[in-house]
């Protein structure tokens, strides 16, 4: 009775989400629901983690409950520390997402809604969470090591080198992708600087509060903060009302750049209680709580998508947001929220340290991963949700905008200046035109659907408020971000150095962490000011870079799975990791191929190169010498994680082959504590 | 010299004052937001039957050093 149950219901809900992705799939010319995609996204989820992940953990992996974990064995009470699931999925969640799942999804509507949200649905189920649950459990296996430290052991110290390098770069242009999305968000927007400066003196007060007058108490310091972030909020009305104030904070690209820039250097240097911390605290509360009322918003209003399933950009190649076709471009735009390999670098990291038992790494690792999907589909939900007209003009600079205008108006993708100025003033805003980089769009659509929402309860629309609130929502936790990354940047660097030069791998000496701070900082913000200046707007650029490096990550971390699979004799199940690890070097290798050599200027870094050389344009040297940058970087990434694959390709061979002992470096077997009664 | 904390003077009152349920609740949101636990400290030190080896600002200082070593998903 209890079976046929079961199978009445798995089987219903397999039922339920194949209906829903038919609906999407075959609707055509008609404007369809938002509860179809969600349907079709939550019915994949569940049934992916009853079936595939419960695979995954006792077939694959072989987990065990009675094997004690790091957090047991070396339980220090702070960052060893075994803790409640449910605890941790929401402490490992708020570790991963981030900008990645909400900006990805936004640029690639370009192709409409159908391809982003396959791949979000169809990737997370067989690569992301795989990778993510993967990396968990050979960490958690190996005390808590980091994906480096597990390259190195596993497939040799070249490999563990290799990937520190990839980690270094690719961290590099994620800053510098995600300080250009800020950059852009808050050029010319007094309401969006003023807001988020008031974040800087709130954080360190906050930082005081919790360090010197009232150690540890995060909470109060984070209601006060979260107090005064509302009062800034609606202070930045007032700012923009004013016009002496509106013009002290209304700011070029360039300008803002040079701000951001000393901002990351300042939060590199300082103490982290001062200011990376109290700003992580309210970012994960604002980032939860957001979240979470995205989707009950989603669910009350269920707004229709009126972009369609699939734009002409798809297979045209020449979207004004970015140029591409839909393979690869669809898969390396939509990174988190499908697959991240920067995921590999939190599931290597705090999470394996505080996990209590075996069997909760495959709600931790698995359902984490599921649930930024989830977060990816919802972003999908709230670009869709825009007029497409409205979409291009905001995603794409006015040049990229008139080259597209016959495909765009053909396609009745029409939009009028009027419409624009009517759409700017509804959302306290000077202009929305050329707002690249997804996070003025997202905005948008997330304040459309807030306030259906309040106004539907008897209130205002706030529209220029749930505007301003989305988009200090996104500032705040990609500036999170950014302190963060600049943070590990350096540690990396100094590490680096102090192979050659010890002094310098001190992490306290003050010359070192400012010298160390001053190279990442410059490093980054080359490529941001390249981005802010760039004709095609930078997004164009650089989120692809961004794309290929975040796959390519996670591409290492697959190959340190599969490398950990075969020494654990598992050969036959190889293919969990196999498979993706193909799909991503298909389609980061095509798409880095084609970044670099494709004859369309608009794709192609040396084609673009090529097309200005002669030029009298002012700053054509330097548009041509970031091509050719571009070009060395893509390039580096692309050899350094071939020579990765060799690599482990070789040690595969040679442990298959039984050339070499399959020895794992897997900590022993100790049973638990739990498990024996004590 | 360094002032002690309330609780390292015994004179903390806040985990008596708060009631079962909402003392529970708020180790829930300390730990998935990542905030230092003395408490949960003392707690484990108690268990495993040696005196603190940290006060509490040293253990915060400790914590948040530590929290900013990690890193935060794109």
């Amino acid at each position: 009775m209890r079976r046929l149950a079961s199978i009445l219901l798995w089987g219903g809900l397999s039922a339920l989400g194949a209906a829903a992705f038919g609906v999407l799939a075959t609707r055509r010319g008609e404007t369809i629901g938002a509860a179809w995609l969600l349907i079709a996204a939550v019915c994949t989820y569940v049934v992916a983690y009853r079936f595939y992940a419960k695979f995954l953990a006792a077939r694959v992996f072989g987990l065990d409950d009675r094997r004690a974990t790091p957090a047991e064995r070396f339980n220090n009470g702070r960052d060893y520390v075994p803790t409640n699931r449910w605890v941790l999925y929401g402490h490992h969640f708020a570790a991963i997402a981030g900008a990645g799942p909400l900006v990805g999804p936004v640029l690639a509507a370009q192709f409409g809604f159908l391809p982003g949200t396959l791949w979000l649905v169809i990737g997370v189920v067989l690569a992301g969470a795989v990778q993510d649950f993967t990396i968990l459990f050979c960490s958690l296996r190996r005390n808590g090591k980091s994906l480096g430290q597990m390259a190195k052991e596993e497939i040799n110290p070249a490999a563990g080198v290799t990937a520190m390098l990839a980690v270094l770069f690719i961290m590099i242009i994620l800053l510098a992708v995600l300080a250009l999305i800020v950059v852009n968000a808050l050029k010319a927007s007094p309401w969006g600087l003023f807001t988020i400066a008031c974040t800087i003196p709130i954080a360190l007060l906050m930082g005081w509060w919790m360090k010197a007058w009232r150690p540890g108490r995060v909470g109060e310091a984070s209601a006060v903060g979260a107090l005064l972030l509302l009062a800034a909020l609606i202070g930045g009305g007032y700012v923009a009302g004013n016009a002496g104030l509106a013009r002290a904070f209304s700011h070029s690209g360039p300008a803002l750049t040079g701000m951001i820039v000393a901002y990351g250097f300042v939060a590199s240097v300082l103490p982290v209680w001062m200011l990376l911390c109290p700003r992580d605290y309210l970012s994960t509360f604002l980032k939860i709580s957001t979240i979470l009322a995205l989707a009950v918003a989603i669910l009350v209003v269920l707004p229709p998508l009126r972009m369609p399933a699939l734009t002409p950009f798809a297979t045209l190649g020449e979207g004004p947001v970015f140029a591409g076709k839909l393979f690869p471009f669809a898969f390396i735009t939509i990174a988190c929220g499908a697959i991240s390999g920067f995921h590999a670098l939190v599931a290597s990291g705090t999470t394996p340290k505080m996990i209590a038992r075996e069997a909760d790494a495959r709600f931790i690792g698995y359902g984490g991963m599921l649930m930024e999907s989830f977060v990816g589909v919802m972003a999908m939900v709230a670009a869709c949700t825009l007029d497409p007209g409205v979409y291009f003009a905001m995603n794409t600079t006015p040049v990229a905008l008139a080259q597209a205008s016959a495909v765009l108006h053909q396609a009745g993708f029409v939009v009028t200046p009027d419409i624009m100025q009517q759409l700017a003033g509804q959302m306290g805003e000077q202009t929305l035109v050329a707002r690249a980089g997804g996070a003025p769009s997202l905005a948008v659509g997330m304040a459309q659907i807030f306030a259906s929402v309040t106004a539907a309860l008897g209130g205002k629309t706030l529209t220029a408020l749930w505007y301003h609130f989305a988009i200090m929502f996104e500032a705040l936790f990609i500036l999170t971000t950014i302190d963060t990354g600049t943070r590990v940047g350096r540690f990396m660097l100094q590490e680096i150095v102090g192979h050659v030069w010890p002094k310098f791998g001190e992490t306290s000496w003050y010359p070192s962490v400012v010298a160390a701070s001053a190279v990442i900082v410059a490093g980054w913000g080359y490529f941001l000011y390249q981005g802010v200046v760039d004709p095609l707007g930078g997004i164009n650029s650089l989120w692809p870079l961004f794309g290929i490096a975040n796959q390519l990550l996670a591409a290492v971390a697959l190959c340190v799975g599969t490398t950990i699979l075969l020494k654990m004799g598992k050969a036959r199940y190889a293919w969990v990791t196999l498979a993706p690890l193909a799909w991503l070097v298909a389609i980061t290798m095509t798409a880095g191929w084609q970044k670099v050599f494709s004859a369309d200027p608009r794709l192609g870094f040396l084609a673009h190169a090529a097309s200005l050389a002669g030029s009298a344009a002012l700053n054509a040297g330097r548009l041509i010498f970031n091509d050719r940058l571009n070009t060395l970087v893509a390039l580096l990434f692309m050899t350094v994680v071939a020579l990765l694959i060799v690599v482990s390709i070789r040690e595969w061979w040679l442990v298959l082959s039984k050339r070499k002992p399959a020895v794992t470096k897997e900590a022993p077997f100790i049973e638990r504590a739990y498990a024996t009664g004590d | 010299m360094r002032r002690e904390t309330n609780r390292e003077t015994g004179s903390e009152k806040r985990d008596t004052v708060v009631p079962g349920f909402a003392a529970r609740l708020l180790r829930v949101v300390r730990r998935i937001v990542g905030a230092p636990d003395y408490g949960a400290y003392l707690e484990h030190c108690r268990q495993v039957g040696h005196p603190p080896r940290l006060t509490e600002r040293e253990y915060v200082a400790q914590f948040f050093e530590s929290k900013g070593n990690g890193v935060r998903c794109c």
